[in-house]
């Protein structure tokens, strides 16, 4: 669905006083986009769903606190990352004994005995499923600052504050989410 | 010969950090990454260069994640999940006052009020009649207090949205201190008439805004953004706006039915 700047802006301005067949177009629009997102930051397609439920509801629930002048899209964006990271970590706490805790736990991943070279496995789902498997060991905030950085392309000061941390953490977070995802791939190379 | 560390190389592989001659760098911090040094220094040191190499393969391998595709009637079935779940959204103090509802509940107040006017005129005068009901001189300074309170935290409800709302890379806040350095003598002056009157509710939340107020006079005019993202996020923690906005509510509607105040579970 396509909408001209105007009819948005009118169609968010009816939104803000909550008129919630306005706030349906808004739905409609981006809810593509923000499963999109949401999928990438939780690497999970029922947690996506409940990402992106979660942060339409929030997104409802703060409309009073948006700024016309601001973009929907960039803060819807930054709505979903949170509701991401506050997903992630329940999901985390729930299942605190499945997940791999440390660089240790990652290193000792058992060396395949024989196989084909990098570039053959590039492409194959091993390496799917080793980055899947150290991804699933980041924490919450390291996973996050990881796929914005990574797969979004975002910088580390947008990244610091859509996740509401300060610079030197934010680096900190994908420098040992790096760290992770190459000892989780050395193994490959 | 000073080596850089795999930090510097995950910084210099994503593309972060500034070039040489970038103004901005002046006033960057001693960490700052100069790409053209790491540049230089890569095609000088093997050892580097080597480490940066097999940074760059590793990450190269890490795939693309595969999203599942969702049809275009993708964002009408989550809107039918959510619709039922939807809360009353929280709009600006302001919006209510241009709802239909209050507008014609003011123009109804004042055909009451040129009514009276006009039948007053038109009555014949009659003697002052005593009075029967004696005013609480208790009950009348509470609802002083409680006009006066709700308009304070009217006004500071709107301090805390611009700073909510203020976009850009530096945003300026002198306005802001200004009225903020306005409303922090008025709050200690609420703070207390609450704590003597044994309204605990209001008078955490006249603390709470205190605090805010103070980190916002003596905070930077012009913030960075991501200096003005510590103090929103402070805010936002502390759910403040949302408890001023719910109290200067309440307030409102203790002004008109006052009632003892409510105790904080």
């Amino acid at each position: 669905m396509q909408m001209d700047a105007i009819e948005a802006a009118a169609v968010l301005a009816r939104a803000r006083q909550g008129d919630s067949d306005a706030f349906r177009v808004l739905v409609e629009r981006h809810s593509r986009n923000v499963f999109r997102l949401a999928f990438r930051m939780t690497g999970n397609e029922q947690d996506a769903e409940d990402v992106v439920q979660e942060s339409f509801l929030r997104a409802y629930r703060q409309l009073g606190r948006f700024e016309s002048r601001a973009n929907f899209g960039t803060w819807l964006y930054r709505i979903v990352v949170n509701c991401s990271v506050d997903l992630m970590r329940a999901r985390q706490a729930r299942q605190a004994q499945a997940r791999i805790e440390s660089l240790d736990e990652l290193d000792v991943i058992p060396t395949p005995a024989e196989g084909p070279g990098p570039e053959r496995l590039a492409q194959s789902a091993e390496i799917g499923a080793r980055v899947a498997d150290a991804m699933s060991g980041l924490s919450p905030l390291e996973r996050a600052a990881f796929t914005l950085r990574h797969y979004e392309g975002r910088s580390i000061d947008e990244i610091s504050r859509m996740l509401g941390l300060r610079t030197s953490a934010t680096k900190h977070s994908v420098f040992r989410a790096v760290r992770k995802l190459r000892i989780a791939l050395a193994v490959l190379k | 010969m000073t080596h850089y560390t795999e930090d510097d190389l995950i910084l210099y592989y994503y593309g972060e950090g500034r070039r040489r001659g970038d103004p901005s760098t002046s006033s960057g911090s001693p960490q700052a990454l100069w790409r053209d040094d790491v540049e230089h220094h890569l095609e000088t040191c093997a050892a580097c260069a080597k480490a940066y190499r097999a940074l760059a393969e590793t990450l190269q391998l890490v795939p693309v994640i595969d999203v599942p595709e969702r049809e275009e009637s993708y964002g009408l079935d989550v809107w039918q999940r959510i619709r039922s779940r939807l809360p009353e959204p929280v709009v600006p103090w302001w919006h209510g006052w241009f709802g239909w509802k209050r507008l014609s509940l003011a123009g109804a107040a004042v055909a009451i009020v040129i009514g009276a006017f006009v039948a007053g005129r038109m009555w014949p005068p009659r003697a002052p009649a005593s009075p029967v009901v004696a005013v609480d001189p208790n009950e009348a300074g509470a609802r002083v207090r409680l006009a006066a309170t709700s308009d304070h935290l009217d006004r500071s409800e709107r301090v805390l949205l611009d700073l909510m709302n203020a976009e850009g890379q530096t945003v300026d806040l002198t306005d802001q201190q200004a009225w903020s350095a306005d409303l922090i003598d008025s709050n200690r002056l609420y703070r207390d008439a609450a704590a003597r009157a044994g309204d605990e509710l209001v008078a955490n939340v006249l603390d709470e805004l205190e605090r805010s107020l103070l980190e916002i006079v003596h905070g930077p005019s012009m913030p960075k953004a991501a200096e003005l993202d510590e103090v929103r996020a402070r805010v936002d923690l502390a759910a403040l706006l949302f408890k001023v906005r719910i109290l200067a509510d309440e307030l409102h509607e203790r002004e008109i039915a006052p009632t003892q105040p409510r105790k904080i579970t």
